[in-house]
């Protein structure tokens, strides 16, 4: 029985299938397109952007600075532990990192893509080899570790690996979002459709950008992902990203035991709904639902427009966070939109039937995972 | 000084029924704020002549009235009645401003909430027996008013039913009053226990048993209960505050103060069959409140149980029991205030009591989480959970009680373990979980809440705060209570009635 009755979860207008199918094929937005959409959606990607841009640098800082640091106490500060920073630090006025450690934990959990395919590679087995082999001279500890636990090391540095390649795919979509606001604020966006096309144009122009990474211990070089491995943004990256953190996603900390005590958490991974797409905007009292940390984050960059835009509506300040999650999972329907837009396998004004058919099933394959997910949140 | 705490709120109910009804509405409420803080003051302010080592009445004050028949113009305060004094001036203020929606005739509203103040401090301060029956019987009629005219949409048959319950036990008091004097021979109506000293022990059986049925309705007691739920259903949320609060006691000061006060010989004979209807009031009224989905309903039945641990204490009437009643009477008038107050919120919130419809009302967000908290806090209490009053008063009389009746008293620390269960069944059904998504019209009829719940403004919280810090203050420092009661309740459990 299921702790949450589903009308009550996904009580609102929802659209079918079919609907859904005949959206995508006709190259039309899944989210409404009305001017209150397009002030959430430019606004929260806006905040966003500002948000990814410190969990992109902070990400590349612990993989390249904290690289197997066995006590990596001070990894949230990029390296400054200065008073006022620790201050600000431990008084909480800060941006919350936590949030992008969890995306990169589910996506190395889920491991979908190239980028998980060459990390269980030889390849990558000996880059690993190599770099252990110089750690383990200079680091006792690690001296010790390795020959007890031989898959310990090599398991942090796939961790790295995946926080790095998070943090370089962070580094575009902050800059995409960011300069998506530009455009809307100098009237080259003015809709949903815009924003929608104009997320796909720079997706598809950075699909091709090389994910490499590199450490330096002493003094040496060592790859982990070198650029002969072939790994670019979009296929490598992008797509395992959406898959981990907008579509499956984990089950919060805070509700593990209980939905596995009602039987809601599935036994096949690949069946997750937990994502982004999925998630309940509002929470109900679990530690980190949702996922609340990042909604901090972004009240802090919000932009005046869109503060002014939540006064006005149900509890104004009082809900603020509940209302950036609603505006965020509609923003996230949009890049959602923008990569099935993007990545159909044919153009979607082709009149060859065998490619239409093709798109068809491309569509319906994505349209069977969204019409589960809270797709209330369009209209 | 006495006079002064009917003078005080009497003057104010007049000054506003000659208000000008151009008068703005929240500007009445003012004009109740004032006179209620000075009663409240004044009532404060009865600590500093009143002498806690003496357990019988003091500061009376005393003129002739209609002495031909008995009727004398005489107050007094002792442990018994002063703490009740000061609950009825905190929860008369506290029903003044929690009172919203008072745009229907407020002029008449707030002067019956004065009256009825008023009325329930000459009860309490009376000390001749026909005094008494002429506030006992003040109150009734201007709460019937507050019942059947600002009432919910069953309020004529709620309020008729309070109506003819009530005036039945005002009846039946006076009856056995007035019996007392028929057959004594006597026209003195002072309270002194010589009035039954020479009557024959069935004539005091049955006016003994008169007047706990008397006061047994007032209380309520099992079976004479059941006009309060529909009441409470019925009633605004102030005069709910009032009647669990504050009007129930005159039925167990009644008790006391008349029924163990002045039948001490044959108190003993009907103290064990006090102490089993105690039993099967607790037993009963916890039981029904399980059964309820209304909340009102289930804190309205709550008060019928816990009621029932004032008729064990007096049954039992040793000093540490008679101590818990006056503490359970304080405790349960705070609780239940702040219980019916939140009920209250949560109603005006949702548009529904139903506990089939409201989930997650906790939410931080969105939900009503100040309230859900005192809530829980306020159940807590009400369960008996160490560190607040309920626990104080719980533990004196189950502890002053448990040699004397130790059946009735197991039995009663049942009805207190399952004072717990529909507590957490009441916060488990209307707190926690999810709310609900969808706005919908009539949340009943739907099942489900319109999750667009306004928020509480701050200022709306303060009574029920207040009311919560009483609740905790008093749990962890009783001694405030013991102090101004312990002579009181030593010398009643003393009287021969009494087994101390």
């Amino acid at each position: 029985m299921p702790v949450i009755p589903a009308e009550q979860v996904h009580a609102g207008p929802h659209p079918t299938q079919e609907q859904i199918v005949q959206t995508l094929l006709a190259g039309q937005t899944l989210l409404d397109d009305t001017p209150d959409h397009v002030i959430q959606v430019v606004d929260v990607l806006k905040s966003y952007g500002e948000v990814l841009d410190a969990y992109s640098i902070n990400l590349i800082y612990q993989a390249e600075e904290q690289f197997l640091n066995p006590f990596p106490v001070l990894k949230y500060l990029d390296g400054d532990v200065s008073p006022a920073k620790l201050w600000r630090h431990f008084w909480h006025d800060r941006i919350n990192f936590e949030y992008a450690e969890y995306c990169m934990k589910a996506m190395l959990w889920h491991g979908t893509g190239g980028l998980d395919e060459y990390l269980d590679s030889p390849e990558f087995a000996s880059n690993c080899e190599a770099i252990i082999a110089c750690k383990r001279r200079r680091d006792p500890l690690q001296g010790l570790l390795h020959p007890l636990f031989p898959q310990f090391l090599p398991e942090l540095i796939r961790t790295a690996a995946t926080t790095h390649a998070l943090g370089q795919f962070w580094r575009v979509m902050s800059d995409l979002f960011i300069d998506l606001a530009e455009a809307e604020a100098n009237g080259e966006v003015t809709s949903i459709a815009g924003v929608v096309d104009f997320i796909r144009d720079r997706l598809v122009a950075a699909a091709g950008n090389p994910i490499t990474y590199k450490v330096r211990i002493a003094g040496q070089d060592f790859w982990v992902l070198p650029p002969e491995a072939g790994l670019t943004f979009l296929v490598d990256v992008a797509v395992p990203y959406v898959e981990a953190v907008f579509l499956r996603g984990t089950p919060f900390l805070g509700t593990v035991s209980f939905n596995a005590q009602a039987k809601q958490i599935s036994a096949d991974q690949s069946s997750f709904k937990y994502g982004a797409l999925y998630a309940d905007p509002l929470p109900s009292m679990g530690a980190g639902i949702p996922p609340s940390l990042c909604m901090q984050d972004m009240y802090r960059h919000l932009p005046e427009r869109l503060h002014n835009w939540y006064q006005n509506c149900t509890r104004g300040e009082g809900d603020v966070r509940v209302k950036i999650c609603q505006s965020f999972q509609k923003s996230m329907f949009c890049v959602t939109n923008a990569a099935i837009k993007g990545t159909f396998p044919h153009p979607l004004d082709s009149t060859d039937q065998a490619e239409q058919e093709a798109n068809a099933a491309y569509a319906n394959a994505w349209a069977s995972r969204l019409v589960v997910a809270r797709t209330n949140a369009l209209g | 000084m006495l006079t002064a705490l009917l003078l005080i709120p009497f003057l104010g109910g007049l000054l506003l029924l000659l208000l000008p009804s151009s008068v703005a509405p929240v500007r009445m409420r003012s004009v109740a704020i004032v006179f209620l803080s000075l009663q409240l003051l004044l009532s404060v302010a009865l600590l500093i002549p009143f002498d806690p080592s003496v357990g019988t009445p003091q500061l009376v004050e005393f003129t002739p009235w209609v002495s031909r028949i008995g009727l004398d113009y005489r107050l007094a305060v002792d442990g018994l009645s002063l703490p009740l004094i000061l609950i009825n001036a905190a929860l008369t203020l506290v029903s003044a401003v929690c009172t919203r929606d008072f745009d229907q005739r407020p002029r008449i509203y707030f002067s019956m909430l004065l009256l009825i103040s008023g009325a329930v401090n000459g009860a309490f301060l009376a000390d001749n027996l026909l005094l008494f029956v002429i506030f006992y019987e003040l109150e009734l009629i201007p709460l019937w008013l507050l019942i059947a005219v600002w009432g919910g949409a069953n309020r004529g048959y709620a309020s008729t039913k309070f109506l003819i319950f009530t005036a039945v036990s005002g009846f039946l008091i006076l009856a056995a009053f007035f019996g007392l004097a028929l057959v004594s021979g006597s026209v003195n109506f002072n309270i002194t226990p010589a009035l039954t000293e020479n009557l024959p022990v069935a004539t005091q059986l049955v006016l003994l048993v008169t007047l706990l049925i008397g006061f047994g309705i007032k209380i309520p007691l099992v079976p004479f209960h059941v006009w309060l739920p529909d009441a409470h259903t019925q009633a605004s949320t102030p005069v709910s505050v009032m009647l669990a609060g504050v009007l129930l006691k005159l039925g167990t000061y009644g008790l006391l103060r008349f029924g163990l006060g002045l039948f001490q010989e044959v108190w003993p004979l009907v103290a064990p069959w006090l102490a089993i209807w105690a039993a099967i009031s607790v037993l009963y009224g916890s039981l029904a409140a399980i059964a309820q989905s209304d909340m009102k309903r289930m804190v309205a039945f709550s008060s019928v149980g816990h009621m029932g641990y004032v008729l064990l204490a007096a049954a039992a009437a040793t000093p540490t029991a008679l101590l818990g009643a006056v503490f359970q009477m304080v405790s349960h008038g705070v609780i239940s205030a702040l219980l019916f107050l939140l009920v209250g919120t949560v109603y005006r919130k949702t548009g529904t009591r139903d506990l089939n419809v409201i989930r997650g009302l906790l939410n931080p967000e969105r939900g009503l989480p100040l309230t859900g908290t005192l809530m829980i806090l306020g159940v807590m209490a009400s369960a008996g959970l160490p560190g607040m009053a309920g626990f104080i008063s719980e533990f004196l009389v189950f502890q002053g009680s448990i040699q004397t009746f130790p059946l009735a008293t197991l039995l009663s620390m049942v009805g207190s373990g399952l004072t717990a269960v529909y507590f957490l069944l009441l916060v488990n059904r209307a707190f926690f979980g999810r709310l609900a998504v969808t706005p919908v019209e009539d949340p009943v009829a739907h099942g489900r809440l319109d999750v667009q719940l306004a928020a509480v403004a701050p200022r709306e919280t303060i009574p029920a705060v207040a009311l919560a810090l009483s609740v905790v203050g008093l749990g962890l420092i009783p001694s405030a209570l013991s102090r101004i009661s312990d002579s009181a309740t030593q010398l009643m459990a003393q009287l021969p009635g009494g087994m101390g």
